[in-house]
């Protein structure tokens, strides 16, 4: 298990330089099409949205710092500015004191509550529901619904690869989990479900209920050790087991992770998969933060922590990191016919949808806002559709568009310039459409 | 000591009315999200209150509350000085985050850019990219972006240009200021009603360099005009090695000299030794020996010249001429000052403005702080050669920077501390090391250039008491009951701290 106190001297790298409230932080000079998306852009979903210095990471740094020191006692108050964040990452994509900003909010919002402070309404409702024997999920929908979705194999031990589907796939957006049960079908992966499967506790460790997190981190384990491969459709599950579990167990996986879009580009990569089936459309792409920033940033992680000289090495691990970002545009340029466009704000220095670090449960007006920002972003490339593959991030956009869309009937004004028109889809679906 | 109020919920009503509850905060955590104590200030007190005005006209009102009430206000612009805009002093009093008050204008005929406190280095050169190109606002050259243009040249920092230009303070053409009275007047041209800011002298004398380098501790600064310079796009960077501080220093001088032509041209100069490469570095992560550096074609010293031309064929002929004053000097000094081979990367890197090139001193050992100092150009070898004695007698990595001033006239040294900052003890070490080195520069004539309230400060003006007393009296007659934060420069002491004071033993 980490904890803050484990981070104390990497927290001490802050120099309070403030870049970390920027996206291109480091690049003055990048070309964009207009003076708004040109350099670089104030880009912290939760500062932007506040302003106070406390709502940027560059004084979370600072916050942290006196509570390690003992002169910020734990309160409400403080856990509600600390929570106010999206764990989006973009702050530790800044930072070249390689400042692993996001662990440190976790650590800290983990530190505050277990010196004693509630955990804010909305976030303690979730942690509950997670615990309940016939709930196990965040959203209060039935366990014994939880493969409600699945007519294929179900709970079969003799499988060596098992799709863990997630809360939001099981309950809120189980067409997307049939999209990928379809994918992995037609790329000849045979996969079972288990009935038992129970919150990843990504939702739960972002909001700093470690202990709530711990018990579900040991029966997911426990649960499905014996498998060789666990496919995934969400970027929030996926990040959890891949860079959270091992972390927080301290154990390596007992099993590997794949997320779907990770074997589609691996087919794709080796030439064993083409797709046929165009799409006409001109389309944008929004990089997940959990499956794009973050372990992106895990990789250079990995490979600094094995250097004894980041001189020669961090260029490597800067590499590495950037061939991690360039895997959905692989998958996407596979598609024939497409007109894609990028946003401006991409890859490591990608503008959150604002839904993530239980954001959108407890503070529904960052997301929206964050959201707005990034259709408008998406809008400004003249695309007609914006691609992702998170439920989060396909929720909140479409939050967004539909006010967009209430507002122009209210308004009658026309709102297509930032984003009304917006077709919101995942790209899982959009595979499992295009392929035979 | 001075006697300041608390700041009272009746005090926080009031500011709520001025600013609206939106932008007053008295949250504990909020307020310790400021206190960023380091980087170049370690002494810093928490502030009572956080506010975020939008105008001048708030600035105005919330100076006049505060001087009511007897509490000490602090501004802070970007804030990237460090502890140097926090408040200093007990009670912490009223912090005013100006980032809010970001209105930029420009005026390319007159060149020159009217800023608000919070318009930051990295949203101006977005702007100018695309509206100005041939322009460029004076950023400080190697502050991160989130710094401010006003705070740079209120700092009189050091800028993409100043190795041309000097100091930044020196791009100023006009002030507008607000006193704790609540008034508030224009310095230079601007000084009269309807004037453009074009003649920093003005129609009187100019007191601007009271505000200047006085840390806010005069008055509020609302708004600047500051001197835009032409941005030609023929640039590069030429660096030249050498086996001492004093010959990589003395052709830098030998360029400097001629003042004009490509001398204008080389807007920036600065230089430095290989810990400067090294402590970029975790310490555990990092070779620590010279031998890896020299293998990577690093020299022990080195200094570079940043050009900007308007047609290559003036670059080509700068360069030219900086390595034949190079070869002069090699042959009179029996010398080798090899140029180095850039790789188009690190040239580009170098090139860009804003950037981060000096954050990363945060990593070697997780604490760093930048100590500033000015001396004559020709000097600044013998003080960097004390300093890197003086670090590693105390145990510090001899990490260094050094960058001219108008043209050779002036050298800013900068020793980067780089520290465990959890070592016990390591604070007054740091204050020891400042001590005896602060003692012997004041000696020789050298001044600090952002000074600690408690080491620079009183060894300082206990050797300029004049200059100290004057300082007092202006300060008193533009803030009778010295309530704008008393600056690093601790004036006058007795608002700062009980112990004696600079002027003891009169
Ligand atoms: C990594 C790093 C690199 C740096 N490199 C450089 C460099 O290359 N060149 C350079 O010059 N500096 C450099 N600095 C120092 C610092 O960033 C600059 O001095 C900076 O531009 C100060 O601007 P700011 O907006 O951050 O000012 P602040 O820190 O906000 O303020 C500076 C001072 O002015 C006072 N002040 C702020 N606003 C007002 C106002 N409106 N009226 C009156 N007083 C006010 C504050 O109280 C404070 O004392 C660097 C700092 C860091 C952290
Ligand atoms: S976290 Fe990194 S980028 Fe952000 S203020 Fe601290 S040092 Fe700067
Ligand atoms: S993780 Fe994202 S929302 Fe949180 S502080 Fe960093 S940039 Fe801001």
């Amino acid at each position: 298990m980490t904890s803050l106190e484990e981070l104390r001297k990497i927290n001490a790298r802050c120099i309070h330089c403030r870049a970390c409230q920027y996206a291109y932080s480091n690049e003055p000079d990048r070309e964009g099409a207009d003076e708004e998306y040109t350099g670089m852009m104030l880009s912290c979903p939760g500062g932007n949205f506040y302003g106070w210095e406390g709502y940027f990471n560059s004084g979370r740094m600072w916050m942290a710092r006196a509570f390690l020191e003992g002169d910020l006692k734990p309160s409400q108050e403080m856990l509600e500015v600390v929570e106010a964040c999206t764990t989006c990452g973009l702050c530790a994509e800044q930072c070249t004191n390689y400042i692993d900003t996001v662990d440190i909010i976790e650590e800290l919002r983990a530190a505050i509550i277990e010196s004693g402070v509630e955990p804010l309404k909305r976030h303690k409702m979730i942690g509950d529901r997670v615990l309940e024997e016939d709930k196990r999920n965040p959203y209060n929908d039935p366990r014994s619904d939880r493969t409600a979705w699945h007519d294929g194999s179900v709970d079969d031990k003799n499988m060596k690869v098992a799709y863990y589907v997630g809360c939001t796939g099981a309950y809120r957006q189980q067409d997307v989990a049939k999209h990928t049960a379809s994918i992995l079908k037609k790329l000849g992966v045979d996969f079972t479900v288990l009935t038992e499967e129970v919150c990843c506790g990504s939702p739960i460790l972002r909001t700093g209920q470690k202990d709530i997190f711990k018990i579900v981190m040991k029966e997911n384990l426990e649960m499905f050790e014996n498998y060789d491969l666990l496919v995934f459709s969400c970027a929030g599950c996926y990040r959890t087991f891949k860079v959270d579990y091992p972390r927080q167990s301290g154990k390596p996986l007992p099993f590997k992770v794949a997320h779907t879009l990770d074997i589609v580009y691996d087919l794709i990569t080796e030439g064993k998969l083409k797709i046929e089936k165009p799409y006409n459309k001109k389309v944008t792409w929004h990089d997940p933060c959990h499956t794009i920033r973050h372990i992106g940033l895990a990789i250079e992680k990995a490979i600094l922590e094995k250097s004894d000289n980041w001189l020669l090495d961090s260029r490597k691990a800067a590499k590495a990191k950037e061939a991690w970002y360039e895997r959905p545009r692989e998958v996407i340029r596979a598609i024939p016919g497409m007109d894609f466009r990028e946003m401006y704000r991409i890859k490591g220095n990608s503008f959150c949808c604002g839904a993530g670090g239980g954001v959108k449960t407890q503070f529904p007006e960052v997301a929206n806002d964050t959201a707005r920002e990034r259709v408008k972003e998406a809008a400004a490339t003249g695309a007609e559709v914006l691609l992702t593959s998170c439920p989060f991030c396909i929720t909140n956009f479409t939050d967004a568009v539909n006010a967009l869309k209430k507002e122009e009937e209210e308004t009658g004004k026309d709102l297509s310039a930032v984003g009304s028109k917006l077709e919101i889809v995942e790209l899982l679906q959009l595979l499992d459409e295009l392929l035979d | 000591m001075v006697e300041y109020n608390k700041v009272t919920d009746e005090v926080v009503k009031k500011l709520v009315a001025i600013c609206g509850e939106k932008y007053v905060t008295d949250s504990e955590p909020l307020r310790y999200s400021y206190m960023a104590r380091g980087i170049m200030g370690l002494e810093a007190v928490l502030p009572e209150v956080v506010i975020r005005p939008a105008n001048t006209e708030e600035i105005r009102k919330i100076l006049m509350v505060a001087n009511d009430n007897l509490s000490p206000v602090t501004p802070a612009a970007g804030g990237l000085s460090g502890g140097f805009a926090l408040p200093a002093i007990e009670p912490g009093g009223i912090l005013m985050d100006l980032t809010r008050m970001n209105k930029m204008e420009v005026d390319t005929e007159n060149r020159v850019m009217i800023v608000e406190p919070g318009v930051r280095c990295g949203d101006a050169w977005r702007i100018f990219k695309k509206k100005w190109p041939e322009w460029a606002p004076p950023i400080p050259d190697g502050a991160p972006p989130g710094a401010t243009i006003l705070g740079d040249a209120i700092e009189r920092g050091f800028s993409l240009v100043t190795g041309r230009y000097g100091p930044q303070a020196d791009m100023i053409m006009g002030l507008e200021i607000v006193l704790p009275s609540g008034e508030l007047f224009r310095t230079g041209s601007w000084a009269l009603d309807g004037a453009k800011a074009f003649y920093r002298w003005g129609v009187g004398p100019n007191p601007d360099g009271l505000f200047l380098g006085s840390q806010g501790s005069m008055g509020i600064i609302t708004k600047a005009a500051v001197k835009i310079v032409p941005h030609p796009h023929f640039k590069t960077i030429v660096a030249y090695g050498g086996d001492s501080w004093e010959h990589i220093i003395e052709p830098a001088w030998e360029i400097g000299k001629y003042e004009m032509g490509i001398s204008d041209n080389t807007v920036m100069v600065q230089g430095g030794n290989w810990p400067l490469v090294m402590t970029r570095w975790p310490k555990s992560n990092v070779p620590l020996d010279y031998k890896f550096y020299e293998k990577i074609g690093i020299d022990e010293y080195w200094m570079n010249s940043e050009v900007w031309a308007h047609s290559q064929e003036e670059l080509d002929f700068t360069l030219k001429r900086i390595d034949e004053i190079y070869k002069d000097y090699e042959v009179k000094k029996k010398t080798v000052c090899k140029q180095q081979q850039l790789h188009p990367k690190q040239i580009a890197s170098r090139l860009k403005k804003p950037n981060l090139i000096a954050v990363p001193y945060g990593l070697y050992e997780a604490g760093f702080l930048f100590i500033t100092w000015y001396c004559p150009w020709l000097e600044s070898s013998k003080m960097m050669e004390e300093y890197c004695a003086a670090m590693e007698n105390y145990g510090f990595p001899p990490t260094m920077w050094v960058a001219s001033i108008d043209h050779a006239r002036q050298a800013i040294v900068m020793p980067i501390l780089c520290f465990d900052s959890s070592e016990p003890g390591i604070y007054d070490k740091i204050r020891e090391f400042n001590i005896e080195t602060t003692k012997s520069f004041l000696k020789q004539g050298w001044i600090n250039y952002r000074p600690d309230p408690f080491v620079h400060a009183p060894l300082t003006f206990s050797k300029s008491k004049e200059y100290y007393r004057m300082l007092v009296k202006f300060r008193k007659v533009l803030d009778p009951n010295l309530i704008l934060h008393p600056g690093r420069l601790a004036i006058p002491w007795a608002s700062v701290t009980d112990s004696p004071s600079p002027l003891e033993g009169e």
